[in-house]
């Protein structure tokens, strides 16, 4: 339970982290970083829900853009290599863990009667 | 494309697609809700909780599975493109149907305790040390933040803000996820079944997305250019090429380049759309603009930039004609600069090469 507990609060406490974030970004960064988002406020709100769940990333971008980090050939760059890799590690992955679950699968007879394994508790 | 962006670019393609998608889905919830409990193995008695729950869980698989074969099928085969045009609101949807699925199973099977529900998803099955019973939930809150991923960052922005391979690599999630669906099933309802029906229904699905990459992949790999010189690569024979339309070729780094027959002269751009890396050669030259077949981005192929007011652009490449072989230089040329075309020559003779100048950078 103590584990349970504690991711659900590590995943509240990086929604509200991605909160912060996407409040800045979406008021100030964006403006800053991106022309077509100048004057453009409608599409904003659409963009929140990916702020809050990929927050680092957004921010590491951020910096990026800013600091004119990022050589201009990267972005034309296609990352077809690791298609294939990706691929076949998926299909792989699948067949594997298809396998294992008709491996693993039992039959039992559908129309036992239940049976009261102990007594029930007090209304 | 370089405008100032709104929430959804619509058109009547668009409508269409998002229509049939819609009609699509709906069809499905209610063939598997009233037309084939039986065949589902759902004669036992089940609530309607459960029953929607695990109609809207197989519609998402069903819809994943058509979303992971769209990408290969359309690279195999061209007359597959439509549907690949509108695939992002495509998952979008597919989202939006697995988070209801998975809020039918939160608040069934975990709202009526004293704890979190949250917490009680997490802490219900520890088995993590056995394969059978074996706590598959997990797999598919992987696969769910997986897709949620996908869809919030779906926008025309942040293509532009993460840039397209950053894009890409982010959405190769795609793969992840569908293995954690595959996970999900196989040792979630798949230990369930006492038909044959879904479990034919779920290998044929897999085994179909598997098929379709394997077959796409090996496909890919037929079009290895091997660098000459060490620098000039060769892209195709004069006599290949046709006017408005591009020879493709890969460099040793990796990076395709188009060139274009354009009025009798070669240019020669970047392979991949500023956009979303869209395969530029495949698309056909009009008044000196090649559209992208993927989302209709333009470019001028003599110097990489989409016309006014749009601000695109792709690096250029330099092209020469050695005899009767078109080269490339694998050298980029920064986004948008000029490159003087290369009149292609008009009878190649195997006898006797001319070979030609080089066109300046």
């Amino acid at each position: 339970m103590d584990m349970a507990q504690a991711l659900v609060m590590g995943i509240q406490a990086w929604l509200v982290i991605g909160a912060l974030v996407a409040a800045v970004f979406l008021t100030i960064g964006i403006d800053r970083i991106d022309e077509d988002a100048r004057g453009a406020y409608i599409f904003r709100p659409l963009l929140i829900p990916g702020v809050l769940l990929i927050w680092p990333l957004v921010l590491w971008r951020w910096w990026q853009i800013e600091t004119e980090r990022a050589a201009w050939a990267d972005r034309y760059r296609p990352v077809r290599a690791g298609h294939g890799t990706a691929a076949i590690l998926m299909s792989v992955a699948i067949v594997a863990i298809v396998i294992a679950g008709l491996t693993v699968r039992q039959s039992w007879p559908a129309d036992t009667a239940p049976v009261q394994l102990s007594e029930g508790g007090d209304r | 494309m370089s405008v100032k962006y709104i929430p959804v670019q619509w058109n009547p393609n668009k409508w269409a697609y998002d229509a049939i998608m819609l009609a699509g889905v709906a069809a499905f919830l209610w063939v598997f809700l009233y037309v084939t409990p039986e065949a589902l193995s759902h004669e036992r008695p089940i609530n309607p909780q459960i029953h929607n729950a695990r109609a809207f869980g197989a519609c998402a698989f069903v819809m994943l599975t058509v979303i992971l074969c769209i990408g290969p099928l359309a690279r195999l085969d061209t007359r597959f493109l439509p549907l690949l045009y509108n695939r992002r609101h495509f998952g979008v949807m597919t989202a939006f149907v697995a988070l209801t699925h998975a809020g039918y199973i939160l608040n069934w099977y975990f709202a009526f305790s004293s704890s979190d529900k949250y917490v009680g998803l997490l802490y219900a099955n520890a088995s993590f040390g056995q394969l059978a019973g074996f706590p598959f939930e997990v797999f598919g809150i992987f696969a769910l933040i997986c897709l949620l991923i996908l869809a919030a960052t779906s926008h025309d922005f942040w293509l532009k803000f993460l840039t397209p391979p950053v894009w890409k690599r982010l959405h190769y999630l795609i793969y992840a996820a569908y293995f954690a669906v595959a996970a999900h099933v196989s040792l979630g309802i798949l230990q369930d079944q006492q038909k044959p029906f879904f479990t034919l229904l779920f290998v044929g699905g897999t085994g179909a997305v598997i098929v379709l990459h394997l077959m796409a992949w090996r496909a890919g790999r037929t079009a290895q250019t091997v660098s000459k010189d060490g620098a000039w690569v060769e892209v195709a024979r004069a006599t290949d090429f046709t006017e408005g339309f591009a020879r493709i070729t890969q460099l040793a780094n990796g990076d395709r380049v188009a060139v274009f027959l354009l009025e009798g002269k070669l240019s020669a751009i970047a392979n991949a759309c500023a956009h979303q890396n869209g395969p530029l050669g495949e698309g056909r030259i009009i008044d000196c603009l090649v559209t992208c077949p993927w989302h209709g981005f333009q470019y001028d192929v003599r110097s990489g930039r989409s016309p006014a007011p749009f601000t695109e652009k792709v690096p250029t490449y330099r092209v020469r004609v050695m005899g009767d072989m078109v080269e490339v230089h694998p050298d980029a040329n920064p986004p948008g600069t000029f490159v003087e075309p290369v009149p292609l020559p008009p009878a190649p003779d195997p006898e006797e090469p001319q070979p030609q100048e080089e066109a300046p950078a």
